[in-house]
């Protein structure tokens, strides 16, 4: 940075240079303390603590004895008049706490005081199209770079340090309908970033960029029929067509408008060296126009981190026509059948059911549903394909008289899923998920459309319905050998936040009343609960610093529902915007 | 010993230069004279006022978002390492940074905002270690810094950031190169808009290397406009600018 950047500058680098000295032991975020994340309890470097995505801590000090006594040291706020939803995590490494807020900002806190260090305001266009909020879900860490997406699609890496881009690379075309709002990953130094837009008729795609420097390793289509590219000593190299060629789950051009955005990132596992992301709804919403199965669409797709090929896929809802978004999180798991250890994963889809899957090659082990009521299947066939139930797809608009609306259905789960972004935890205690979900149904019907660049590419109409008086919100324990569900908590408001377990026998997770609530992981007892006063819609983290146990999360409520929501805005239109970070621990004991 | 160099050094430069009769007391007598000088020059900085500084200014800023100011040290003898502008009344101070190369002649013009009526300084750094200051009192009703950018009424910027239109002007013995780029520049002070503004600006050769080399602050207007003066006529050159949200725009002048 400039030596005389302004008086207030220079403040600061009196600041940076004490930091930078302070630090100078700390060689930055390596590629074995990403992959060691989930072991290292000093720190939090990884989306999911852990690439596998567990959100499980081997803590214990906070357990269900002490947890009663949590007291909140210190809250930070994002400031301004910018609130909104706030789905970040955070992120802490060497004393500094990295998370985002909304309209694409960054903040650097010392964890010690809850004091900022340094801001990163991202300078958006007024034409971004953010289809579910100006949300940001966190950051990615690697080497003296903190690296996040932006609302206009770009990629920014800042100075740990100071908050200065060190680099930035353009993603996607904003004015397409591309945002970014999930955490990037980082994977053997390249830094691994999805793409949001799937209600604008993007093309989905995964995208390595080397984390140093942002130079594009590789890109992946997510849409039958695309190429993929890899850049070799700086040379853009093809690198074959996904699914092969074009046309063979896509009827005409439909592919070139695909959708399947890759909106949520996604997890890796070493174990296996594969990356594993979802993909979102087939663009348009109305499936009439699009006869087959619409492949990447609505899948969990296995990526070779070095090439960018895709390995495996497994799609949870083929020839969507319920807005199943399926991008949800798929977690790495291991676990004992009759003496074999099963290298598993877990995902639990915007339909309703949950899938455990072989990690190695994509094959369906089981499914369950993991919400009370599922409308539109009779369940899974052995592969683990939906058994549609053709009665209760939104009915194709030009089989109507005037052609103009085809017949509307009530399905369940609504558009809104079974589950929606919020990452699930897994204990390895336990060896449950703590699924976060919602109960609720809508009506939809289709509508003729067609693309244009930039507009909503949907085709459909819908409105979202409560399904009973007492709650949405339900977290659920979900085994996943038995697909039994061993406890739930109900809550009135849908969820939307994320979950954290520990060894000290907890579950965390916020609602949108502002409550950051424990449970104990066995029986889900609530043992203790505070009110962050805004919503909670993020994913809380824990981590130890000076032998003490520190949970963090941030507040404030936003996201899809307030916007998308229907009837369901009755229970959520009275909570207030915010937009801070709250971090607790235990009192000390006197000595 | 040290102190007695640099008295001596101090004294046969006024002798020399023919200096005003107290070169350390602020001609313009202004309050932020001593806190912007220790934090521009630093505390210990040897400093002189400088009438061969010339930093010009209108005498009414009629637009206080779009002042032009024009800073010529050509008249100066000796090696210049770096030129420093600040407003001492402004919310940001600090203008510009400009490491001119010795085929670049030490002048530039641009427009500034200002916040309100002000003193506007030049500091130049010689290479024997002396700033040589050069002021300015510019008269203003104010507000530049806290109005929104015109073009946050307007989306227009969004296509267009970054594009530059420029000029090269032909003389005998120097030519002129002015350019103008479509940035908000905005400052960060008016609710809701994050400070964005082009940062580094380099006047770059063939080869690559910087002829001329700008770190810009907050306070330069909107949609910059920079003059440079080259002692060549003949050679090729392009600028390159990299805004604070990391935006890099190159264009061949």
């Amino acid at each position: 940075m400039s030596k005389f950047a302004a008086g207030k500058g220079f403040a600061v680098t009196a600041l940076v240079a004490a930091m930078s000295f302070s630090g100078m032991a700390t060689a930055g975020v390596t590629d074995k303390d990403i992959l060691n994340d989930q072991a290292t309890t000093g720190d939090v470097v990884s989306n999911g603590l852990g690439l596998r995505g567990q959100r499980y801590s081997p803590l214990k000090a906070v357990n269900t004895d002490t947890v009663k006594d949590l007291k909140a040291v210190w809250s930070f706020s994002f400031g301004g008049e910018k609130q909104r939803g706030q789905e970040s995590q955070p992120m802490v490494k060497d004393g500094v706490m990295y998370v985002t807020g909304s309209y694409s900002r960054v903040f650097a806190i010392d964890v010690k005081t809850g004091e900022e260090l340094w801001q990163y305001d991202a300078r958006l266009p007024d034409g971004i199209m953010p289809c579910c909020d100006v949300i940001n879900r966190g950051v990615a860490l690697y080497g003296d770079l903190v690296i996040f997406g932006t609302l206009d699609a770009k990629l920014v890496a800042l100075n740990k340090d100071t908050g200065k881009v060190k680099w930035k690379k353009k993603v996607g075309d904003y004015k397409a309908g591309y945002s970014l709002t999930a955490a990037p990953i980082v994977v053997k130094g390249k830094v691994i970033t999805g793409v949001s837009g799937g209600e604008f008729g993007i093309v989905g795609k995964v995208e390595a960029y080397d984390a140093k420097t942002g130079k594009i390793a590789w890109t992946r289509p997510t849409v039958e029929g695309h190429m993929g590219y890899i850049w070799k000593d700086g040379k853009k190299t093809e690198n074959g067509i996904s699914g092969g060629k074009p046309g063979q789950t896509w009827p005409g051009d439909l592919w070139k408008t695909g959708g399947a955005a890759t909106w949520l990132g996604g997890t890796y596992d070493p174990d296996v060296d594969l990356l594993f992301f979802g993909t979102g709804n087939p663009a348009p919403w109305n499936s009439h126009l699009r006869p087959g199965d619409n492949l990447f669409s609505s899948s969990r797709l296995a990526i070779d981190p070095d090439t960018g090929k895709i390995v495996w896929h497994f799609q949870t809802t083929p020839n969507d026509g319920w807005d199943f978004d399926g991008v949800n999180e798929l977690i790495s798991f291991d676990y004992n059948d009759g003496g074999k250890t099963v290298k598993a994963a877990a995902t639990a889809d915007r339909n309703g059911f949950m899938y455990v899957l072989n990690r190695e090659s994509g094959d369906f082990i089981r499914g369950f549903p993991f919400v009370d009521e599922i409308s539109w299947a009779s369940g899974l066939d052995k592969n683990g394909r939906p058994i549609y139930i053709d009665s209760n797809r939104p009915g194709n608009p030009a089989a109507a008289t005037d052609g103009k609306k085809g017949k509307a259905i009530r399905a369940v789960p609504s558009f809104l899923g079974g589950k929606n972004w919020m990452p699930m935890a897994y204990s390895q205690d336990t060896g449950l998920f703590y699924v976060p979900s919602n109960e609720w149904a809508m009506d939809i019907w289709n509508e003729p459309v067609s693309y244009k660049k930039g507009a909503a590419y949907l085709g459909a109409g819908f409105t979202i319905h409560p399904t009973n008086e007492e709650y949405i919100g339900v977290l659920r324990a979900m085994d996943p050998k038995s697909g039994k569900e061993v406890w739930r908590y109900k809550n009135y408001a849908p969820l939307w936040g994320g979950v954290l377990a520990t060894a000290g026998n907890l579950v965390f997770m916020g609602n949108p009343e502002g409550y950051l609530m424990a449970f104990d992981a066995k029986n889900g007892e609530m043992k203790y609960k505070f009110n962050t006063g805004s919503g909670i819609v993020g994913s809380p983290i824990t981590w130890e610093m000076d032998g003490e146990q520190y949970v963090s999360v941030v507040s404030g409520w936003g996201g899809a529902v307030p916007l998308w929501g229907g009837e369901v805005a009755k229970r959520v239109k009275h909570l207030n915007q915010g937009g801070s970070v709250w971090t607790f621990k235990l009192p000390k004991e006197d000595s | 010993m040290k102190i007695t160099t640099i008295l001596t050094l101090c004294l046969s430069l006024m002798l020399s230069a023919g200096l005003q009769a107290n070169p350390q007391t602020d001609p313009l007598n202004s309050v932020m004279w001593d806190y912007n000088r220790q934090i521009f020059l630093g505390n210990k900085a040897e400093y002189v006022f400088d009438d061969r500084i010339k930093v010009g200014v209108p005498a009414f800023a009629e637009d206080p978002t779009q002042v032009p100011l024009d800073i010529d040290a050509t008249a100066l003898t000796g090696r210049i390492e770096r030129i420093v502008s600040w407003a001492d009344l402004n919310p940001i101070q600090h203008i510009f940074t400009y490491y001119p190369h010795s085929d670049v002649l030490p002048k530039i013009s641009l427009r500034i905002k200002v916040q309100q009526a002000t003193a506007v300084r030049a500091a130049v750094l010689t290479t024997d270690g002396v700033w040589h200051i050069g002021s300015s009192w510019l008269e203003a009703t104010g507000g530049g810094c806290t109005t929104p950018s015109v073009g946050n009424a307007d989306p227009y910027w969004e296509s267009h950031l970054g594009e530059t239109k420029s000029r090269v002007f032909k003389g005998a013995q120097s030519s002129r190169y002015k350019f103008r780029v479509i940035h908000p520049m905005d400052t960060g002070l008016v609710g809701s808009i994050p400070e964005f503004f082009i940062q580094q600006v380099e006047l770059r050769d063939d080869s690559g290397s910087a002829l001329a080399r700008m770190e810009l602050s907050p306070p330069v207007s909107e949609n910059p406009v920079i003059t440079f003066d080259l002692r060549t006529t003949d050679a090729q050159h392009h600028l390159w600018l990299r805004d604070n949200n990391g935006n890099e725009f190159e264009k061949a002048l």
